[in-house]
């Protein structure tokens, strides 16, 4: 067992025990606190793929931004006392059964997969130098109209952000 | 591809004539001539592309063929339709009409991509493309509470379903390595594998909720009686008829060799959407959330068409979407002049305005698919791909005893307009080109009805 095989174990081992961490803690904060390891985690991940710029992007954008946007929702609206609704036994129960039937068949699934190995490509793929060029070239397609969801994403900030004043509507 | 492009270029025109123009309706004339130029620039590459094989853009990202063309230019016109029928209503929505209508170009430029993506990176991006401008439509109207319910029901929901959508296209890539849906190596079954047919049905899922087949309808009646009623009329149509075609695209084209392995599934659903759609249509009081159950119900009748993976199917998409598409906008629009949406909000209508009770009658004859009526021969297409397909009797006998069904609540709204005694309240007369355009419309419904075969000789 060499030391990326070490690495793996303990990066998997902390990504699944603080994702159930996230789940399973009553507490707002500390399932936020437990979501923002789980992203470290995973991070490593991809350094272990030697995907450095995917696990930079990923502290940024998920630990980072998002999980602070987070944390301000949970502050001011003060959600941190446990006051989630208490759902029916009867509805806990179908959750756990359907779940559970989910869970079974993608086992049952991926029991049996096989996975064609990927390895005809070049170990340096994650560098930002193959990513960029892979972008601009075999995926411009997809990256510049992805333009047009940020559009109307904003369009949609203003539309329902901006203060509606009715002496403007001639 | 021009399409997309163009398309992308007059939403932008339009977000600044925002700025520029003051003037509601002549923000809303100058949508209506943009629909009508992109309109012309999508005949243009109709024209313009030979009718040989399939050609492919940007290392085979999109691959356009004839259907895919013919479809873009039908859904352009449907919109161009009911921008001239729906136009001044928006207006009254809110105060960034502008704003609107360069959403609704957005969402046609997601129209274009679902209609010849090749690649599930341009499924994902044309369905997002798609959805986001319809969760801020579905708000737009900010003063009532129950549209930014939509909004914010909308929104959660459909994030959630791209999520599965994301995980099913994992799966696939897992599986095979590959995101050109051509390409995919399980296209020979004896290759199959069961990563990627959790992949199916996850995408099958994801595309299901998109065109809100059940149980992944929930969202749809609050989302559609929520929003204003301008918007319901461009989700229910264009935008439900769009996510059919990527759905049936995929479906065809990529797993089609495998079909043996996703129709009991898919069967198993199109019978739900179907008991759930037309049941629940009928305990309605409201006639706008009894439309969005009934657009539950076409789903329901739309799914025949995936599940049946033969050349009729496709044919029979393209008729029931321009068919449901122009009589379901055509009954929004009534729908829109009356000041009550429940059932008594029609009594006497016909006595008050006779013509707009008879289109009323013809639209809602075409959805309950009464023959010489465009409905009548999009139910005819579809229910024969799944004949031809000889292998689902017995949904075909459900789906018919379905319509059966759907013959009611629909002739309730007939019977209000014409043996009831009332009063139906109007916000504004019917002018005189409003009826015009009215009578267009149902006269479309008609010739679909008795000329179905024109929809088709593009192809």
């Amino acid at each position: 067992m060499g030391i990326y095989d070490i690495a793996f174990w303990i990066l998997t081992v902390i990504a699944i025990g603080c994702a159930l961490g996230v789940i399973l803690s009553r507490n707002p904060i500390n399932s936020v606190l437990f979501l923002i390891a789980t992203f470290f985690a995973i991070s490593g991940h991809y350094l272990l793929l030697n995907a450095q710029f995917l696990a930079i992007v990923n502290i940024i954008v998920y630990a980072g931004a998002i999980m602070v946007l987070f944390l301000f929702v949970i502050m001011l609206m003060n959600l941190n006392a446990d006051v989630e609704p208490q759902k029916g036994r009867l509805v806990q129960l179908a959750g756990v059964v359907s779940g559970g039937a989910l869970l079974l068949v993608l086992l049952a699934a991926l029991r049996t997969a096989k996975y064609p190995t990927l390895e005809s490509t070049p170990n340096e793929i994650g560098l930002i130098q193959n990513l960029g060029e892979v972008l601009f070239t075999q995926y411009v397609l997809p990256f510049e109209i992805s333009s047009v969801l940020f559009l109307s994403a904003m369009i949609g900030a203003i539309v329902i952000g901006k203060k509606e004043d009715s002496t403007h509507s001639a | 591809m021009k399409a997309i492009i163009a398309a992308t270029i007059l939403g932008i025109v339009m977000m600044f004539a925002g700025l520029q123009m003051k003037n509601k309706s002549s923000v809303v004339t100058l949508a209506i001539v943009l629909a009508f130029l992109l309109l012309g620039v999508n005949i243009w590459d109709l024209v313009a592309t030979p009718a040989t094989a399939p050609v492919g853009y940007f290392n085979n990202m999109l691959r356009i063929d004839r259907y895919a063309l013919w479809f873009s230019t039908l859904m352009t016109g449907v919109t161009v339709l009911y921008t001239l029928l729906v136009g001044k209503e928006i207006q009254k929505v809110g105060v960034h009409v502008a704003e609107y209508f360069a959403l609704i170009f957005f969402i046609l430029c997601g129209v274009y991509i679902l209609s010849c993506y090749n690649n599930m990176l341009m499924l994902f991006l044309g369905i997002e493309i798609l959805s986001i401008p319809q969760y801020i439509l579905a708000g737009s109207d900010k003063k009532n509470l129950k549209s930014s319910e939509a909004s914010l029901k909308y929104f959660l929901m459909g994030a959630f379903s791209t999520g599965i959508l994301l995980m099913g296209i994992t799966l696939l890539y897992g599986a095979t390595g590959s995101f050109n849906i051509v390409a995919y190596s399980f296209l020979q079954s004896d290759a199959l594998n069961p990563l990627a047919l959790g992949g199916v049905i996850f995408v099958m899922i994801a595309l299901g909720f998109k065109v809100s087949a059940a149980p992944m309808h929930m969202w749809t009646p609050d989302v559609y009686d929520g929003s204003p009623t301008p918007f319901t009329a461009y989700m229910a149509t264009v935008v439900k008829a769009s996510a059919f075609f990527a759905f049936i695209r995929l479906f065809q084209v990529s797993f089609g060799s495998i079909s043996s392995q996703w129709t009991v599934v898919l069967s198993v659903i199109t019978a739900a959407t179907l008991l759930i759609g037309n049941l629940t249509a009928v305990f309605q009081q409201s006639v706008k959330r009894m439309l969005s159950y009934s657009s539950i119900a076409q789903a329901g009748f739309m799914l025949f068409a995936v599940l049946a993976v033969n050349a009729v199917a496709w044919q029979g998409i393209i008729i029931y979407a321009v068919a449901y598409s122009i009589a379901t906008i055509g009954i929004f629009t009534v729908l829109m002049k009356l000041k009550d949406y429940t059932y008594d909000g029609f009594n006497g209508l016909a006595k008050k305005e006779p013509l707009l009770a008879f289109v009323t009658t013809i639209f809602l004859f075409s959805l309950a698919g009464i023959p010489l009526t465009g409905g009548f021969m999009a139910k005819y297409y579809v229910i024969q791909a799944v004949m031809v397909q000889n292998q689902f009797l017995w949904l075909v006998i459900f789906g018919l005893l379905m319509a059966a069904i759907s013959v009611y609540y629909y002739f309730r709204v007939i019977i209000a307009m014409y043996f009831k005694e009332g009063n139906a309240e109007l916000h504004a007369p019917v002018t005189q080109g409003e009826k015009v355009l009215l009578v267009i419309t149902c006269g479309l419904v008609i010739l679909i009805g008795i000329f179905p075969q024109l929809l088709l000789s593009w192809i």
